[in-house]
């Protein structure tokens, strides 16, 4: 078996276009998972029962069905419960955002959990309200605490996003799988394809080393 | 003025404080001593409601922070069903009646309308958030509490422009004094990591100034500090204390306690044994638990 990785030539303006895909949907789902785990993580340290509730609730339901089924019911289930159309886009990012958001909620829980106690009581002393502490005081805290973990969560949220080949988005994967289909080879496309995943992970721990460096200045000594 | 009313708090089963009543007016500096576990901390904590006590009331300036406690009104208690309905059963003895009830804690919570619509007014003429009592009671702490994300500068700046709403350049000049009063404008850009404990605890003093506070509560500000840097926040401590501020303070430096204090209140097992001036208290304390509490630390 001799390998010809000249066949992926024809095909690099498709993986860019690809890349473009699979950027702007992960991306798109760790803003809005982001946006989202802030309330979630709220409601799992609130002392208000329906609201841990629901936010545990929610987070077991991410947890516990499997992703793939997860978009599967999004994008072909959902439609005909309801009869409210997605485009493979939208239900992946509606997917992967919602499905993040229960896992950095969670180490966001964890994240406030460990802020010390004297730090509320600083910021009610000086009389600060619940919302101004929550976001002047204790999330910028937690959220640096967790930074490593975010990052871990934003690398599986990427290579998750190669299950929206599966609904019909051309994603990098999609692009291995249709060279594939064309010329009947399957090692050239998905050995390119490993490497493309491989340096963009590599490119986002990166990133997120850099950035746990500068959120760390004020613990210098 | 602050004016705690028959405190009482309980944590689980545990009680802390068992009916305190002490009242500091404006301008006194008031010492709060006492074996450990007396209640000193819970009692100081309560004042701004970081500790909500149980049963009792708290005022401060004429305003009423806590619910109402109904124990502490004869026209609510005369209003109850309880009340009346013991009445009827024969007891003729106003004050005798009154003090039966408040011993066996005979008030429910279905004591009629009339009881409860004067628990409200109560409440409408005189009840106010506990935020805005904050601004006015500034607190010291233990563990400083400083903000470890923020700057010196930000540290202190961060109340007076968000919660007094302090245009930004007033807020920072107003900073730079009161830390240069402190020693510590040099340290003005640098995080709260990097400083040494005497360091922190006179920057959150500052900090607490810096909401032009006129009161302070002082939780222990030297108990966490190496030996070496409990006098330079005393000598801070002190000299503010000549500034006409009120000042309550949970401290075990006996001698600053006598030195800057107007009175001491020696509390022990959650009630306030003695409460005098630092020359009688020290010299020919009453009770004999605080005498043997004196000669261990003294």
């Amino acid at each position: 078996m001799r390998l010809d990785f000249s066949i992926i030539w024809g095909y690099l303006p498709m993986f860019g276009s690809a890349l473009l895909v699979t950027l702007k949907v992960t991306f798109c789902s760790l803003f809005f998972a982001l946006l989202l785990s802030i309330p979630l993580s709220l409601c799992k340290i609130s002392n208000i029962r329906p609201l841990l509730w629901f936010a545990d609730f929610y987070t077991s339901v991410f947890r516990g069905v499997p992703i793939l089924v997860q978009v599967f019911m999004t994008y072909f289930g959902i439609p005909i419960a309801t009869g409210v159309k997605m485009t493979a886009f939208t239900a992946g990012v509606v997917v992967f955002s919602m499905n993040s958001a229960a896992y950095i909620s969670e180490s966001m829980r964890g994240g406030i959990r460990a802020i010390d106690r004297g730090q509320y009581e600083a910021a009610m002393a000086l009389g600060v309200r619940y919302p101004a502490m929550m976001k002047d005081i204790i999330l910028p805290q937690a959220v640096k605490s967790v930074l490593p973990s975010l990052v871990n969560e934003f690398i599986g949220l990427l290579k998750n996003t190669t299950l929206i080949a599966s609904i019909g988005l051309v994603d990098i994967l999609r692009v291995g799988q249709l060279i594939q289909a064309a010329t009947y080879r399957a090692f050239e496309p998905f050995f390119v394809i490993s490497v493309f995943y491989y340096v963009l992970v590599m490119v986002l721990s990166w990133f997120g080393k850099a950035l746990e460096k500068r959120v760390n200045k004020s613990d210098r000594h | 003025m602050i004016d705690i009313r028959n405190l009482y708090k309980n944590f689980g089963v545990l009680p802390v404080l068992r009916g305190v009543s002490l009242t500091v007016n404006d301008g006194e500096i008031v010492s709060i001593i006492g074996p450990s576990g007396s209640g000193k901390s819970t009692l100081l904590r309560s004042i701004n409601l970081l500790e909500p006590p149980t049963y009792g009331e708290i005022w401060v300036d004429g305003k009423i922070i806590t619910p109402p406690d109904p124990y502490l009104h004869f026209e609510v208690i005369r209003a109850s069903r309880t009340y009346r309905h013991m009445q009827r059963e024969g007891w003729d003895d106003d004050a005798a009646l009154i003090r039966e009830i408040k011993a066996r804690d005979l008030l429910k919570n279905h004591e009629g309308q009339k009881y409860h619509t004067l628990l409200k007014e109560i409440t409408q003429h005189s009840f106010v958030d506990a935020n805005v009592v904050r601004e006015k009671i500034g607190m010291v702490f233990q563990h400083f509490n400083l903000f470890p994300h923020m700057t010196v500068l930000q540290n202190m700046i961060y109340a007076p422009t968000h919660v007094k709403k302090i245009p930004m350049d007033q807020a920072v000049e107003k900073a730079r004094a009161l830390l240069d009063n402190v020693g510590m404008l040099d340290k003005i850009d640098v995080y709260p990591g990097t400083l040494s404990g005497g360091q922190k605890q006179r920057v959150a003093i500052a900090r607490t100034l810096c909401m032009d506070p006129e009161a302070v509560l002082f939780d222990e500000p030297t108990s966490a500090l190496d030996p070496e840097m409990v006098k330079e926040v005393l000598d801070v401590i002190k000299r503010l204390a000549t500034t006409g501020i009120t000042m309550i303070l949970v401290t075990h430096e006996m001698g600053f306690a006598r030195e800057v204090s107007d009175r001491i209140c020696f509390l022990d097992e959650g009630t306030v044994l003695e409460d005098a001036p630092p020359d009688i208290f020290f010299s020919t304390p009453k009770s004999e638990r605080a005498r043997t509490f004196l000669e261990k630390v003294l």
